[in-house]
């Protein structure tokens, strides 16, 4: 198995989810098989002078630069959690390691 | 002009498959308002057209199929419906899908499974099952779903009907909720190549608000040809394989049959990387989705869960709530590839990939061949559940259809034929920007094959 319990919660801490501790085994299980699989990729020669394909047009095509704000039927006070006066409001910053 | 009661009276009455998002009590009142101020010059006025649920519109909420934005209403349409709207179509609701589109049955939506129109033990394909059951079961003619890795080929194959992809840049993303940028194309779906095309000639075309969205007029429908004298169709050898169905090989090599009496020049030809394509695609795909998804966060839109008494605890318990396990799993996913230390083994291996894939394309094309013929899918539709618990095998239903994304080219797939009572879909890959030649050869294709007769 490739990747380890730990492995899971350390990466689910990256991406700011809680994982439920009965939920592990099953993840650590799921997600190696996963990364196993995509792992056949390693088993093809690399080689670095393949340029990175990119889709879409070959150049950004600029804009001028002046403000145009999207023009939305309604403001976040319809769709946000908690807003007020202007603001989004959230709990305290807390303890950030 | 179709009216709109009867049109909202066809959608309520295939509420059984779990299709359609929108409260039928919603959708009336709205219908009747649209229908009251569409353009009638509009060239689609009146026509019906459902919408997925990760597509913004004014009318309706936009939930993706999931809780972490249950109820969420956007302040905008994207850029595809208000070209619709301004086409005098009519928004007919927003249809199930897989959460944020991460899913090939529609079983990964919050909001229940969306039954197969034909066999309600089977899944409709995904993500955009919703879209495909709509149209497969005639509620509407035609419905905007959306592509990552073969969304709405794949569902349209399952459902028996045709479904486009566009090329990447050819419709504007405005307004798509993002899951894998470098991947994701808004499509169409609809009951003929007709129906779908002519939403997408709408749809398509320059969009200041999107800056992967090429600066070309909308793309022109062409006409139904007279033959496909002069065409040149490739058959990928690895598309193929010994192990493929028989019965869908039989009903390939019918299409091929009936495009070779029309005309059409047909040759063998080989793109050797197709078997890393979804390995490249699961680890592209996740690497883009969890930095995409990363935005719900319990701030700005959706709801809360739990009473979090800090700043990332409020993130971690909404995320940790509000994602199903598909999504979690490919957020997970996602950020292992790109985390320090992996990043080299995976992600910038899946990205020479992908360039090798996307020169497989160029070869065969450059050597003269117009168009690639392929199944759609390796199999019809299968059961609900079947592949619930092997993520993997799930993955490798998109095995034909995820080629054209990492590739950004326009792809179709068109009926063309019935495995045991269930429909399968024919591919048709064009060049990139060259929808019309691939419109042209579906069109040829749609006219003689008959969708009902088993392979």
């Amino acid at each position: 198995m490739s990747v380890t319990r730990d492995e899971v919660l350390r990466i689910a801490q990256l991406a700011e989810l809680d994982v439920a501790e009965e939920a592990l085994p099953e993840l650590a299980e799921q997600m190696s098989r996963i990364l196993d699989y995509v792992a056949q990729l390693s088993g093809v020669p690399a080689n670095g002078s393949v340029k990175v394909f990119v889709p879409g047009p070959d150049a950004i095509r600029f804009r001028t630069d002046e403000v145009s704000p999207a023009p939305l039927a309604f403001g976040p006070t319809e769709f946000a959690p908690a807003f007020k006066e202007g603001f989004f409001v959230v709990p305290k910053l807390g303890q950030f390691e | 002009m179709s009216d709109a009661k009867a049109v909202a009276d066809r959608l309520v009455k295939a509420k059984r498959l779990n299709a359609l998002l929108t409260p039928a009590k919603d959708l009336r009142k709205s219908l009747l308002a649209q229908a009251a101020v569409a353009r009638p010059t509009g060239v689609l006025y009146g026509m019906p057209v459902a919408v997925k649920d990760n597509i913004c519109t004014l009318e309706f909420t936009t939930t993706c199929g999931s809780r972490i934005l249950e109820g969420y209403r956007s302040p905008y349409d994207a850029t595809a419906v208000t070209k619709l709207k301004a086409a005098g179509a009519l928004i007919a609701g927003k249809t199930n899908c897989d959460e944020f589109a991460m899913g090939s049955s529609t079983e990964h939506s919050a909001y229940g499974r969306v039954l197969h129109p034909l066999d309600k033990a089977r899944v409709p394909g995904g993500s955009s099952g919703g879209s495909a059951a709509l149209v497969g079961a005639g509620a509407v003619p035609a419905a905007l779903g959306s592509e990552t890795g073969g969304s709405v080929r794949q569902p349209a194959s399952f459902c028996g009907i045709v479904g486009i992809k566009p090329t990447y840049g050819r419709v504007s993303r405005y307004g798509l909720v993002a899951f894998g940028s470098s991947l994701d194309q808004i499509g169409v779906l609809g009951r003929s190549v007709h129906d779908a095309a002519r939403v997408l000639s709408v749809i398509s075309g320059r969009d200041q608000r999107d800056s992967t969205c090429e600066d070309r007029d909308p793309l022109r429908l062409p006409t139904v040809p007279e033959s496909l004298q002069g065409f040149v169709i490739g058959l990928p050898r690895e598309y193929f394989p010994p192990e493929l169905d028989p019965a869908v090989r039989r009903a390939c090599e019918r299409a091929v049959r009936l495009m070779k009496e029309q005309g059409a020049a047909v040759r063998e030809v080989s793109l050797p990387h197709t078997a890393y394509a979804v390995p490249t695609y699961y680890v592209i795909a996740p690497a883009e989705a969890s930095s995409n998804l990363a935005r719900y966060d319990g701030v700005r839109y959706g709801p809360r869960f739990n009473g979090a008494t800090d700043l990332r605890a409020l993130y971690r318990s909404t995320r940790g709530q509000g994602f199903g396990p598909e999504v979690r799993r490919r957020i997970l996913v996602g950020t292992y590839v790109l985390s320090s230390g992996y990043y080299d083994a995976y992600y910038r291996r899946a990205q020479q990939m992908r360039a090798l894939i996307a020169q497989d394309f160029r070869n065969v094309f450059d050597r003269g061949v117009d168009l690639l013929f392929t199944p759609t899918t390796p199999t019809p539709a299968f059961k609900a559940g079947e592949k619930l618990g092997d993520p993997i095998s799930m993955y490798l239903s998109d095995i034909f259809t995820v080629t054209a994304n990492l590739a950004g080219l326009p792809a179709i797939s068109v009926p063309i034929g019935r495995v045991k009572g269930l429909p399968i879909g024919g591919q048709l890959i064009g060049q990139a920007f060259l929808e019309d030649e691939m419109l042209e050869a579906a069109y040829a294709l749609e006219r003689v094959v008959s969708p009902t007769d088993e392979a």
